[in-house]
């Protein structure tokens, strides 16, 4: 098939500001993930112990390395605000693309909540150890929501890369305790011998494991999102996409092993802050320090990008119409979907008001696992509509349909496993969307127009 | 009791400043841009665009 | 001959607000909903009211050790060290959980299909 020209009116005259590079989108990705090594990922520890976490992380790790190829490859050719949404948009159809945006919104938006109430958590923590019992953490994680969502109202450029700085600064954290532990001599501060006893619920509590195993790279696929923002969406998204799973499998592995080595299973299935936790075993002040600044730090790092991520989604999702076209708008002079930003500070406050702590992470894991499972059929159909070598692609993945075909099984296989923990969340969360399917075909479609979906170059899709 | 509720009452006040600044702008926002202008984005890469059209 | 493209409908502010909201009502009962179904399956203890030391809880000296550097005593750390889950498969549930979530994919493929045939029909105008 050749390269077909398709026209693309030019008229409009505001846009979201093209001003980030790869490192931008490193920090973005990387920050929104990297909390889930000082907090949540332990959660598989207790559901498989410590060597069936181990097992999820490496496995889950190749069900993200594959979200990330299929997600580069489309992703350097859809190159819009909406990421994945847009790409079911262009790909499968409008009713997917409605699930796939509210995926990604909901997704963001409560993780953003978790990150918040976390964040108050721990202050409440601080004043405890000064003697303060019981304070309010209310005003902390109001005050986190807001300062952030000021911060993306305020421009996409000094947003992320303050994320970049305190991300990067949370990953040099776990590189220096790392090191700190002195690995190089086992049974000296690391006692893996003593701590480790094998499979306490065999290969079943493996399986139960993968649902937090997710927690080491859940969001990782975000970095798309910001592809209209990107200088060259091409370069950046691929590069920013794969150097950060590659600094997620390199983290989830260290974590693993600094905590498992100093602290019993038991503990840690159950830790709120498995890292700091692990640094306070140790008795080293700087330790201490260096945890619990990386800690805060990693949490502001992932509902910052986070904000930023449901804004985009919802901007999208708006801007066709698919909700009040309101939330289209773009700043005339910070160049950001403001509204947008400014619609989801209530909602992520009454999330992180709510308590409901646990069941908002599962909501989150599951729009996220959904949003896989749609990604594998998504790259199946993307390279049958448009066979390569009909349009340009910035990056081709190898290997392919392995990927796609690896990436639906695990997800399968994740799905077992949040059957296995929280069956009862798993079906009330699929009753949500699809009642939410249901009100978009019969109801919210009559308001979207229909040819103008399609935005992207290219010539008429293979079949249709 | 009094650092720690300085800080939580400092920690209300600043977010309610920066909510209030949001609004303010968004307000003020309104009334300077027509609201086509303000919906006048649209969606994708000018990159690819461009590309796609061999340049 | 080609069809007309379709005309959307223009909706009222009211109508916009009360779409936002009955997503958000959806979202919290989807939220609230476990909490009134059946209790959360998140691990069983057991509590015996024999004296607990490290020993009775299976922990060797360097766990215990560790534990104690937690701020942890043996009465404290029994919940956490005793709290077991079940991996009880109800085969019922589960074939009704598959069931859901195909059915749930089928349905949204096929109405996606109908929906994007329309969006390329408009975009393209009549298949060649």
């Amino acid at each position: 098939m050749s390269e077909q020209v398709i026209e693309v009116p030019k008229q409009h005259q505001i846009a979201l500001k093209k001003v980030l590079s790869p490192i931008h989108i490193w920090g973005l990705g990387v920050g929104i993930v990297l909390v889930g090594e000082y907090m949540g990922w332990n959660f598989s520890v207790a559901k498989g112990g410590a060597l069936g976490s181990l097992i999820a992380c490496w496995v889950i790790g190749l069900l993200y390395t594959c979200v990330a190829m299929i997600d580069s490859e489309v992703t350097s050719t859809v190159a819009a605000a909406g990421g994945q949404y847009t790409q079911a948009k262009h790909i499968i159809g409008p009713l997917m693309a409605f699930n796939v945006a509210l995926y990604l919104v909901l997704a963001y938006t409560m993780l953003e909540a978790a990150d918040a109430t976390v964040f108050g958590d721990l202050l409440q923590e601080v004043a405890g150890n000064f003697g303060v019992a019981n304070l309010d953490p209310k005003p902390f994680v109001f005050l986190c929501i807001i300062f952030l969502a000021w911060l993306n109202y305020r421009g996409v450029f000094v947003t992320l890369t303050f994320n970049f700085v305190i991300t990067a600064f949370a990953f040099i954290a776990i590189i220096l305790v790392f090191f700190g532990v002195s690995p190089w001599s086992p049974g000296v501060v690391l006692h893996h011998a003593d701590l480790i006893h094998g499979l306490p619920y065999g290969w079943i509590g493996i399986i139960a494991a993968f649902q937090f195993g997710m927690w080491y790279y859940l969001g990782i696929e975000g970095t798309c999102q910001a592809a209209e923002e990107c200088r060259s969406a091409a370069r950046s998204i691929p590069l920013g996409t794969m150097s950060g799973m590659i600094t997620l499998v390199i983290a989830a592995s260290l974590t693993w092993y600094i905590c498992s080595g100093l602290l019993p299973w038991e503990y840690l299935g159950q830790a709120t802050t498995p890292l700091y936790d692990a640094a306070r075993v140790t008795n080293s002040t700087w330790m201490q320090v260096i945890m619990f600044v990386a800690t805060v730090f990693s949490n502001l790092a992932s509902a910052n990008g986070c904000i930023n991520d449901a804004s985009r989604a919802w901007f999208s999702l708006s801007r066709d119409r698919y909700m009040p076209p309101v939330f289209g708008a773009v700043h005339p002079h910070y160049r950001t979907p403001y509204r947008s930003i400014l619609f989801l500070i209530p909602i992520a406050v009454s999330f992180a008001f709510t308590n409901l702590l646990d069941q908002i992470i599962t909501f989150s894991i599951l729009s996220g696992l959904l949003g896989y499972t749609f990604m594998s059929i998504n790259m199946v159909r993307f390279r049958r509509l448009w066979p390569l070598g009909s349009i340009h692609r910035g990056y081709i993945h190898p290997f392919h349909p392995l990927p796609a075909v690896m990436l639906f099984l695990l997800c399968v296989t994740v799905y077992f496993a949040t059957y296995l923990g929280y069956g009862g969340q798993l079906l009330s969360i699929m009753a949500f969307f699809i009642v939410a399917s249901l009100w978009f075909s019969f109801h919210r479609y009559q308001y979207v127009k229909r040819g103008d979906q399609f935005t992207m170059p290219w010539p008429r899709p293979k079949g249709y | 009791m009094g650092f720690w509720q300085i800080f939580s009452d400092l920690s209300w006040a600043i977010s309610g400043l920066m909510a209030a600044w949001m609004i303010y702008d968004t307000w003020h926002v309104q009334q300077q841009y027509d609201e086509s202008f303000l919906m006048s984005s649209r969606e994708g890469a000018e990159e690819l665009t461009q590309k796609e059209a061999g340049k | 001959m080609a069809k007309a493209h379709f005309v959307p409908k223009i909706q009222s502010k009211l109508g916009q607000f009360v779409d936002c909201i009955l997503i958000l009502v959806l979202v919290y009962v989807s939220l609230y909903a476990p909490l009134f179904m059946q209790g959360k399956d998140n691990g069983n203890s057991s509590n015996s009211s024999q004296k607990v030391t490290w020993q009775s809880l299976n922990q060797n000296t360097y766990e215990a050790g560790q534990w104690k550097k937690l701020g942890y005593t043996p009465q404290q750390a029994q919940p956490i060290i005793q709290t077991r889950f079940e991996y009880s498969i109800s085969w019922p549930v589960l074939g009704l959980t598959a069931l859901v979530i195909i059915g749930y994919y089928v349905f949204m493929l096929k109405i996606s299909d109908k929906e994007y045939r329309e969006v390329i029909r408009e975009k393209f105008g009549d298949r060649p």
